[in-house]
């Protein structure tokens, strides 16, 4: 049985980051990961990344930055958590700058930052329109070049549960077949978000929420997991997110009568002064609110660009124009492109404190997965790829010191072979015809049918009972690939296993929150309500059932004011 | 038809037997060629390594020759075609560009406005000429003769430089041309692939390892004589065929000739003229095989 | 509209293949090749086996064969690859094994990359604030820090089909985004250990690579770019900096190419072995007659060619 001092459960930002920590203090380190390091979904956050670093002719200071984030989480943030964001983001980039990241420079050769939604100074540092890449392919040079063991597309069935402490995973080599239970001290999850619950969503197809569950399942409570993105700006065809760098740069939103309708107070969620750049949630419900009063474009918002300049697009929007060209068939210099609000990000996630500890001994998590929380109830752009540096540097070191505190427990045998079981009981099953990518289209659909931009509680209860239902034609599915080597049949039916456990949890979280805040929008809540829901929910599995408790929001210095941009 | 031809090194060199056999078949498809005497060496995509403007400009200054006479160009290369293509396209498409490159230019008093069209041959025949015209030309059809294309990268890629989106069709030319005199265009995998010249003297291994895999896979489909477009590519396929047979531990004796030789022959030029005894596979078995 | 694809299918696990497979599915016309994959592994073979995920040429996953040639299968459209043929044709990737149906194995691809010290290698104190490097300098390694690492240009590399120890277009791409980065601090280690055999100057020019790659990053040109600065940094001891020498010296001098010097200094006058290797190609053209003039004289123009050579090689 291999064993690790750190075991990191995923190779994005996050994990690599995190990696890189525990190793570079005497950690014996290893990740694993599903797919190739440079395959992880940060590669798609291509607008930037977030920090506040004064300078001549750049105003800023982190307490902004901090205090546009609390805001743009409806207050639901975590201000503890924002504050060290704020305050180490600048060394983050500065180290990142280090490793080797091309980012844009201002004339003088120093870091040049752009303008984000939500954001009261230009603070977002950028790689063109590819800064997720751009990082995430640094971030494997050093895993490399520390010589970081990759368990490379290796799938985690399960964590190894030792009287209630997580003391490592079991793992399926998806070349081989063969599963594995891989020891450690500490199991950071790197594992990502959970996109591919809803139908359609921005998210690749690996983002099916493995780590939530998987903590979930082990007893850890997961925090606000109603709080899911809409992206004001994703094509109607197929999903694929165009980044806010768009309008970062200048673009605009415009209606069917070609006005810039975030400026119209004839819209609830008009922006008069950010007008494009408010927050995420206030764009995606004013678009919403357009297309369904008949002001949209064939369903859809108008994103216009072509004032930009060609110069500029191709300079800094290339990748959006070969998105727009490729899969929509407009190309952004001549026309406006069509583009509707569409499933992103997961705010909420396996609760954690500021040094990513769970609430299960020895289980740490950062990124997407994790909720600590920073984003609250929305997230501004340009956070998530800060949240992964920042806080998956803070997991490596403390799951690093934490297992250099323990020794390496005995874990039976019979893990391998219980799981082994588990797994060919499921290949065995008679075969049906229902396959899996019928369940989980069904579960997507019913999610961004009644999960999405607007909410209400008779939409919610059908979605969850959508999804009991789907949990039971799921029970009964069958594997039709009984082979070994690369069962994607297998690895999908695991996959779907865990979505419907987080779709379970966003329901039952937004069935409990009854009021608006954040990308939570009731219409049978309209109002914000401070006074009774200040404060997170926790859902933990308790006999097979999500249960729910609550928790107070952690405000240090900013208190809840009404949010207008 | 009338066209200001560039020759290119190669047929003045190691390859005279393609410039022969180009002016016996012009002759025959009424086809009135102005030779660019004073041109340079394309640079052979060469050049460009080291230094891009000065292999533009060397193009450039080609390019205002033609333009004076007010002809476009014939080359007889794919390599000469794909470095042209490429220089005109980045001298087309970026005025500033163009401009400078004509600041040198103007040394000898020449400019070019942007306005020569460069076309190999093979090309021309096809979209200027029309096969429907080559037909009646036919007196000695390739009847039963297999006949395998190969085409040489630079006439092929990167398809952008090479208005494949107005000719989208031009990876099929030869075969085109084949077929409409007579014979049978033999498809193999290695058509479209790199000859080996270009690393000869680098990766000598490799490179006879390319050819000989080519000529080899075009005699396993059953070809009778391979045809090239390229000087370049005839002299790896052709000149160093021992050599990689001798590599390959096989014999391989594939005739590879020329484009205009295989026009030449079935227009009914006599072989010698069309420098079809220059070869160092020998091609009478090939033009055995073709009814007299 | 209903589509026709054709898969070449492969299991090692069971030894069945490789063979292809034909599929019908139902798309429509927006729709890319992965779609149709998709399709035909969610609903009509679950066991087809291909690795993809972002949908959005992004993460490289699904490189493979489309009609013959190297792309994505997420961004290449089912009418283009339909522009041409009634059928789609999809295999895996070249230049590598197959695993499984279109998973081919990736480890040859990651140790070529390994080879290149792919990582930023400062030299000297590290200062507290960001390097500060000119804008320009960053702007132009956009384009190799485009790469996905999909492979789809070793996929298709004419060189590796012959020789392996090539280090193919992905790792020398990715070696120029270190050796074009002024914040490196071996740069001239890079570039010596790369022109050696099996790098920079085995690459034959085929443009495969420029062709297939969907993100446009051109390998081969930045390979270009690495000899151009080999030779800068003095890393002229080789057949290929030769070759190109000679070439510039005998346009410079005549205006066209001394085909006969042109190997001979391409070799070096000191390699005798090579030289002597040459004798029996140079006889078989002799007897055939087509050896190149005797004496390479100056075309007509010459001069005017000079003179242009001079005024840009001053530069």
């Amino acid at each position: 049985m291999p064993q690790h001092d750190v075991l990191v459960i995923g190779a994005g930002l996050a994990g690599m980051r995190a990696a890189i920590e525990a190793h570079r203090h005497g950690a014996n380190v290893a990740v694993v990961s599903k797919v190739h390091p440079v395959r992880s979904h940060s590669n798609a956050a291509q607008g930037g990344i977030n920090a506040a670093m004064p300078e001549e002719g750049r105003e800023d200071d982190w307490e902004s930055h901090a205090f546009d984030t609390v805001k743009g989480s409806d207050y639901l943030g975590d201000q503890d958590a924002i504050e060290i964001m704020a305050r180490e983001a600048p060394s983050d980039i500065i180290e990142l700058e280090h490793m080797g990241v091309i980012f844009n420079r201002d004339e003088r050769g120093r870091l040049g930052a752009r303008s984000f939604g939500g954001a009261s100074f230009a603070r977002t540092f950028f790689v063109a329109d590819i800064t997720g890449q751009a990082i995430l392919h640094v971030m494997y040079e050093q895993l490399m070049k520390a010589g970081i063991f990759v368990y490379e597309e290796w799938f985690v069935t399960s964590l190894i549960m030792l009287d209630g402490v997580c003391r490592g995973a079991v793992a399926m080599d998806m070349l081989s077949g063969r599963i594995e239970p891989i020891q450690a001290k500490a199991v950071i999850m790197a594992s990502g978000g959970l996109g591919r619950v809803y139908e359609p969503s921005t998210n690749a197809m690996i983002c099916t929420g493995d780590g939530i569950a998987l903590a979930y399942n082990a007893g850890a409570p997961l925090m606000d997991m109603e709080m899911v993105q809409y992206h004001p700006t994703t094509l109607p065809a197929n999903g694929a997110l165009l980044s806010e760098a768009a309008r970062g740069e200048g673009a605009y939103l415009i209606n069917n009568e070609g006005e810039r309708f975030m400026g119209n107070p004839r819209n609830p969620y008009y922006a008069p002064n950010k007008m494009e750049l408010a927050s995420r949630d206030v764009v995606s419900r004013a678009e919403r609110v357009e297309i369904d009063a008949g002001r949209g474009v064939d369903g859809a918002i108008l994103l216009d660009c072509r004032h930009l300049g060609k110069q500029k697009i191709l300079e800094r929007l290339s990748q959006i124009r070969e998105l727009g060209i490729q899969f929509a068939g407009v190309d952004i210099v001549e026309e406006p492109i069509r583009i509707v609000p569409g499933m992103h990000y997961q705010m909420g996630g396996i609760k954690t404190d500021v040094d990513g500890a769970t609430s299960i001994e020895g289980l740490y998590a950062a990124g997407e997965c994790a909720c600590i929380s920073l984003h609250g109830g929305n997230r501004l752009g340009a956070n998530s790829l800060l949240e992964t540096v920042v806080f998956g540097r803070r997991a490596g070191l403390n799951a690093g010191q934490y297992a250099s505190s323990v020794t390496q427990p005995v874990i039976s045998n019979a893990v391998k072979s219980d799981e082994e079981n588990r797994i060919q009981s499921i290949l065995n099953r008679d075969p049906t015809s229902d396959p899996p990518a019928a369940i989980r289209l069904a579960m997507g659909q019913s999610m961004h049918n009644n999960v999405a931009v607007f909410r209400y509680e008779g939409g919610l209860k059908r979605s969850r009972e959508d999804i009991a239902q789907l949990k039971e034609r799921y029970a009964q599915a069958s594997i039709s690939d009984k082979g070994k080597v690369f069962n994607y049949n297998l690895i999908s039916y695991l996959e779907l296993g865990f979505m419907l456990d987080c779709a379970e949890t966003i329901v039952a979280g937004a069935i409990e929150r009854k009021e608006s805040r954040g990308a939570h929008t009731r219409t049978d809540y309209p109002e914000r309500d401070d006074e009774n829901w200040l404060r997170h929910t926790l859902v933990t599995l308790k006999d097979g059932e999500p249960r729910m408790d609550f928790l107070p929001v952690t405000i240090t210095r900013w208190q809840p004011q009404a949010r207008t941009y | 038809m009338k066209y200001a031809w560039y020759p290119g090194c190669v047929s003045q060199g190691a390859c005279p037997e393609l410039f022969k056999a180009t002016l016996a078949v012009a002759d025959k498809l009424e086809i009135e060629l102005v030779e660019l005497k004073e041109a340079a060496c394309t640079g052979a995509g060469i050049l460009s390594e080291r230094n891009p403007e000065l292999s533009d400009t060397l193009n450039a200054r080609t390019f205002a020759m033609a333009e004076k006479l007010g002809l476009p160009i014939m080359t007889i290369c794919s390599t000469c075609q794909g470095v042209m293509s490429q220089a005109n396209f980045k001298l087309r498409n970026d005025p500033d560009y163009l401009a400078k490159v004509n600041e040198t230019l103007a040394l000898e008093g020449l400019e070019y406005k942007g306005t020569t069209k460069v076309s190999h041959l093979l090309w021309i025949i096809v979209e200027d000429i029309g096969l429907d015209k080559v037909e009646p030309l036919v007196t000695r059809p390739l009847t039963g003769v297999k006949i395998a294309p190969f085409y040489g990268c630079y006439i092929l890629r990167p398809t952008m430089f090479l208005d494949f989106e107005g000719h989208p069709e031009r990876d099929t030319y030869i075969e085109q041309i084949t077929t409409t005199l007579g014979g049978i265009a033999v498809d193999y995998s290695g058509k479209t692939r790199c000859c080996g010249f270009p690393i000869l003297t680098m990766n000598e291994k490799a490179s006879y390892a390319m050819s000989g895999d080519h000529l080899i896979e075009a005699k396993e489909e059953g070809a009778d004589v391979m045809v090239t477009p390229c000087p370049l590519c005839h002299l790896n396929l052709d000149a160093a065929q021992p050599k990689a047979a001798r590599q390959k531990k096989v014999q391989i004796g594939l005739p590879v000739i020329h484009l205009p030789q295989m026009l030449g022959l079935s227009f009914g030029i006599p072989p010698k003229k069309l420098g079809l005894n220059r070869h160092i596979v020998n091609t009478k078995s090939f033009v055995a095989k073709v009814p007299a | 509209m209903e589509v026709a694809v054709k898969i070449k299918r492969f299991n090692r696990e069971s030894g069945s293949g490789p063979y292809y497979e034909d599929f019908k599915v139902e798309c429509d016309e927006h729709e890319m090749v992965l779609d149709a994959l998709i399709k035909i592994r969610e609903y009509q073979d679950q066991s087809l086996a291909l690795r993809c995920s972002c949908r959005s040429a992004i993460c490289g996953s699904c490189a493979m064969r489309v009609n013959g040639h190297a792309g994505l299968a997420c961004n290449t459209k089912i009418t283009d690859a339909l522009a041409r043929s009634d059928t789609i044709v999809v295999e895996p990737a070249g230049n590598t094994t197959v695993v499984k149906d279109l998973v081919v194995d990736a480890k040859p691809f990651w140790e070529k990359i390994g080879k290149v010290q792919p990582w930023l290698s400062p030299v000297g104190p590290t200062p507290d604030h960001e390097y500060i490097v000119d804008n320009a300098d960053m702007l132009a390694l956009n384009q190799v820090m485009g790469c996905i690492m999909c492979g789809a240009c070793v996929s298709d590399c004419t060189v590796l089909e012959v020789d392996k120890r090539f280090l193919g277009p992905a790792a020398l791409a990715k070696a120029l985004r270190f050796a074009g980065d002024p914040r490196d601090g071996i740069q001239a280690e890079r570039l010596q250990t790369l022109g050696q055999p099996g790098g920079i100057w085995d690459c034959t020019h085929c443009f495969e690579c420029v062709q297939v790659c969907p993100k446009g990053v051109a390998p081969m040109d930045q390979i270009l770019e690495l000899r151009r600065k080999a030779v800068e940094q003095g890393f002229v001891n080789n057949n290929g900096a030769r070759h190109a020498e000679s070439l510039a010296n005998s346009v410079k001098r005549s205006s066209w190419l001394d085909e006969k010097r042109l190997i001979v200094e391409s070799y070096g006058f000191r390699n005798v072995g090579a030289l002597l290797g040459l004798i029996p190609t140079a006889l078989r053209s002799l007897l055939a007659r087509k050896m190149p003039p005797l004496f390479h004289h100056k075309r007509p123009g010459a001069d005017k060619v000079k003179r242009i050579f001079e005024k840009l090689e001053s530069k």
